[in-house]
């Protein structure tokens, strides 16, 4: 059975299901989702969107959820392994009735786990009967996210029942040896605890009417009580980090200045990585300004269906994070580089915003429905935010033009590049992105890459955007519409008339891999420098700024410091490679919790005395830490 | 003791060769055949056997073909009738198929630095449980009654320390045992509070949710376990057998690394050592499980 572990535990940390409780940004990797479970939990997210996107409703059930470790789609797979009929379903999404399709689909996944609670008392053989178990269990967490938040006592009723069923099924031993017969009498009465609320909360003939689409059992909602289930992410959705994970360039770093000598700077790094100050669900499912932006720079992999048309995209103004600021348009955004964001505004795929303060605060408040940020926390996060540099580039003198590092097709591009086209209106394409301007203009230009929103509009404009890094912040456009830099050059060459030749394509593509490219773009990680080590490095470096935040009594950002580190610290531990150094890191993040504990009694003594020692833990710590 | 196969095993057997790469074999001993048994989702496996056969048929010249058997039980079966020639198998499996039919073992998984690994007992950190002897009367989560780390070991740590008299004994100390169905699910059974303790892999606490690890702690370990194993039926030609074992050694090279991931994703191999296999053996006397 290690296999069975390890198999999880190689692709990173695993978990076992969503991470719920305290906002921590380490996202714990999921155990796959069967097709039909995985459908319709997706039904159930989507379902709450609007305008409701039937099409990935439809979607979620006629093809594979993505990064599925199943090659079936949820209806292919009820075919080969089901008898239930899914006609009510497949009514439902034709009618785009929405009431119709949460009860169609909720009864079909509880007729699924009586199905197959079926065959494991009907089977004879003990590794049929276990499989069955196994599968109707799988199904069941459909549910059981919902029954937990509802109803603790069934919840741990129906876990016992489980157990029961689980234990009381036999075993086939191994090559034949150890044997175990199934105990039916066990089995039967167990599986009646599952099936009687199943039949009560799941197998309702008339639903009532949902709101709001979720797992919750029929009773608790009939029950008129008040009850939230945590949020979660549907199967196919990716927060994890982008591999390899981009090199951050802080300006004083680079000049040698430790962070921790600039509070400021390291508190608003806190809050960058923080969730806190976000609102549900972003809040609660660990999301922060670095989710998107890993380390100032982009997210190739993040995806949230419903809000993502493609991997590194997300609508921010949809009906997912902040409801009242839908904007009730499908239209997501490949996410923008912050690197040089000094030299970027105004801010904004379109430049909307010319301030970065407003921007920012209009990103916490409207996009992530958090909490007014104090003029503290803006300033601190905009400290941080403008020490992002561009990555170093030896190919690129500082004027913007190629040094002798570059290739000759790159050199030949440079002269394409700044050779005027009557089809850009005898401008160059360095006219906009202008080499000694870190190879932007500041401007909106309407260059016809977005569709006009209604007849006559003018408002497909987008900023001019910096081609510095961008050999590793592939797809391109405001939308992530071309896959390459090659297809970037096709585009103009095509729509502006510009008649290159082939070569000249070449030679152009090749000098914009130069521009972008980068000496040292990503982080690199060995045995002991892990990316453990990077987050413990810097979880003790936001601590830090409780030498500054503790003297001046500053409780409420002492309080955001605390919750956010010693959360992230505690959750971070479980991506050590050194596993006997866990319960250091445990006991370092309860010493900072403890830090906060004080703080909200008051106690600044015992606060102070809690900073201390955690101070001196993590120096001890620090050797261990990877 | 037999090797008893359930005609339906046996059908699914035959009609397992799912996946072949290369030429389909005209002879036995012009290629190799591989047995591979599924985990979670055999569909997933039937892409990484294609992968890895692939490449060893490249590095050891003779066509290769990999097969997806349903347990344990098919591919010993197949080792011995001669339909497969090799099979990735668990520790406690393989030293039934070497009395039974004399399979040989050629390669041991490597995880974090070691070819074995342990099973503990893991309890809430907030229970009070601090010692083994704490869990009388208690309830605990194992994860399958033939699991090396997931029970068989663990419980013999009850015995080591004059808790339970032996094997067949558990009852009389603990309140309720259960077999959960796997590590995951004993874990978060512990975990969720619904037992007073699980007996799983050493690694099973990276299976709960990150919160979760840090509420979590393992009070005993058990002594090594070896870790999974590459074997061969006794037969097989001596000069494909060394092949074969040095082409998967060559999966310990930099650039091939990430090929593993492909066979169950151990972080390398290295050549099997018999006599590492000795506890195993002991223990599945002790259960009745080997004469």
């Amino acid at each position: 059975m290690i296999r069975k572990l390890l198999g999880f535990v190689i692709f990173s940390l695993a978990g076992a299901m969503v991470s719920f409780g305290p906002a921590i940004a380490t996202p714990a990797k999921e155990v796959p989702w069967l097709p039909d479970t995985a459908a319709y939990r997706l039904t159930l997210f989507l379902g709450n969107l609007e305008p409701l996107p039937w099409d990935d409703v439809e979607a979620a059930w006629s093809e594979p959820y993505r990064n599925s470790e199943f090659s079936a789609d949820a209806l292919t797979w009820l075919g080969e392994k089901s008898d239930i009929e899914t006609g009510p379903l497949l009514d439902a999404m034709a009618r785009r009735d929405r009431q119709s399709l949460f009860a169609a689909a909720t009864r079909l996944i509880a007729l699924r786990i009586e199905e197959e609670l079926g065959r494991a008392l009907d089977v004879d053989d003990a590794a049929s009967a276990q499989q069955a178990v196994r599968t109707a269990r799988e199904l069941y967490r459909a549910f059981a996210d919902g029954v937990a938040a509802a109803d603790p006592e069934a919840s741990r009723r129906i876990g016992l029942a489980w157990l029961e069923l689980n234990s009381s099924t036999g075993s086939a031993g191994v090559l034949g040896a150890g044997t175990t017969p199934p105990d039916r009498e066990t089995m039967v009465t167990a599986r009646a605890v599952i099936s009687d609320y199943l039949a009560e909360n799941y197998l309702v003939d008339d639903f009532a009417l949902r709101q709001q689409l979720s797992p919750l059992p029929e009773t608790a909602l009939l029950s008129g009580r008040d009850i939230e289930v945590p949020p979660s992410l549907p199967p196919g959705s990716d927060i994890f980090d982008q591999d390899p994970l981009p090199l951050l360039v802080l300006n004083f770093e680079a000049q040698g200045i430790d962070e921790t000598d600039l509070p400021l700077v390291a508190y608003g790094d806190m809050l960058f990585d923080s969730a806190q100050i976000f609102g549900s669900p972003a809040r609660d499912l660990g999301i922060a300004c670095s989710t998107c932006h890993n380390r100032s720079d982009v997210n190739q992999r993040l995806f949230i269906p419903g809000a993502s048309h493609q991997p590194g995209a997300i609508d921010v103004d949809g009906a997912f994070f902040n409801p009242i600021f839908n904007d009730r348009r499908d239209d997501p955004l490949d996410i923008p580089s912050l690197r040089g964001l000094r030299f970027t505004g105004p801010y904004g795929r379109d430049g909307r915003f010319a301030s970065l303060r407003d921007f920012t605060r209009n990103v916490i408040v409207n996009e992530f429905g958090g909490s007014e940020p104090t003029p503290f926390m803006l300033d601190a996060l905009i400290a941080y935010m403008l020490e992002f540099d561009f990555l170093p580039n030896s190919m690129l003198t500082r004027d913007g033009r190629l040094t002798d590092a570059a290739s000759e097709p790159a050199r030949r591009g440079e002269a394409i590049f700044t050779r005027p086209f009557e089809g850009l209106g005898d401008r160059s394409c360095a006219s906009c992105h202008v080499p000694d301007g870190n190879f932007l203009d500041r401007q909106a230009h309407n260059i016809g890459s977005a569709s006009p929103p209604y007849e006559g509009a003018r408002a497909s404009a987008f900023d001019t955007p910096t081609l510095l890094g961008t050999a590793y912040t592939a797809p391109y456009f405001h939308d992530g519409s071309l896959p390459t830099l090659a297809a970037v050059v096709d585009w103009f060459d095509e729509t502006k008339s510009l008649g290159l030749t082939d070569a000249e394509r070449s030679d152009l593509t090749a000098y914009l891999e130069a521009v972008g490219s980068a000496d040292e773009p990503y982080e690199t990680f060995d045995a002991k420098n892990t990316s453990f080590r990077l987050a413990f490095s810097e979880l003790t470096t936001f601590a830090s700024t409780l030498d500054t935040l503790l003297p001046r009594r500053d409780a409420e950002h002492i309080l955001l410091l605390t919750d956010t580190v010693a959360a992230d610290l505690s959750a971070d531990a479980s991506t050590m490679s050194n596993l006997a150094g866990r319960p250091e890191v445990y006991a370092l993040a309860e010493r900072l919790a403890q830090v906060g504990s004080a703080v909200r009694a008051g106690d600044w003594e015992t606060a102070e005395a809690h900073w201390t020692a955690f101070r001196d833990a993590a120096d001890t710590i620090e050797e261990r830490a990877f | 003791m037999s090797i008893r196969l359930s005609r339906r095993k046996t059908l699914i057997l035959s009609a397992a060769g799912a996946v072949s790469l290369g030429t389909r074999l005209a002879a036995q001993q012009e290629g190799l055949r591989l047995a591979f048994i599924p985990q979670e989702n055999p569909d997933k496996l039937l892409g990484d056997v294609a992968a890895i056969t692939g490449w060893l048929a490249d590095q050891i010249g003779v066509p290769v073909e990999g097969f997806v058997t349903i347990d344990h039980a098919a591919a010993v079966e197949a080792l011995r009738n001669g339909d497969a020639d090799i099979s990735f198998m668990g520790a406690l499996p393989f030293v039934l198929a070497e009395a039974e039919i004399g399979a040989v073992p050629l390669l041991s998984e490597v995880y974090r630095g070691a070819p074995s690994y342990t099973g503990r007992i893991f309890v809430r950190r907030d229970s009070g449980i601090e010692m083994l002897a704490d869990l009388r009367g208690k309830d605990i989560a194992f994860a399958d009654p033939i699991s090396e780390s997931g029970y068989l070991y663990p419980l013999a740590e009850f015995v080591e320390a004059g808790l339970v008299a032996g094997p067949g004994d558990a009852d009389a100390f603990f309140g309720r045992i259960f077999f959960a169905g796997g590590y995951q699910q004993a874990m978060q059974a512990m975990a969720e509070g619904l037992v007073d303790a699980a007996g799983a892999s050493q690694y099973a606490d990276l299976l709960l949710t990150p919160q979760q690890q840090a509420e979590v702690i393992w009070i005993a370990e058990s002594e090594p376990i070896p870790s999974h194993v590459v074997i061969a039926r006794p037969e097989l030609d001596a000069d494909l057998r060394s092949r074969f074992v040095d082409a998967m050694m060559r999966l310990n090279e930099a650039g091939n690394r990430d090929l593993l991931r492909y066979l169950y994703g151990p972080d390398g191999y290295v050549r099997a050592d018999p006599a590492a296999y000795d506890g195993v053996r002991d223990m599945a006397r002790r259960h009745g499980l080997l004469g």
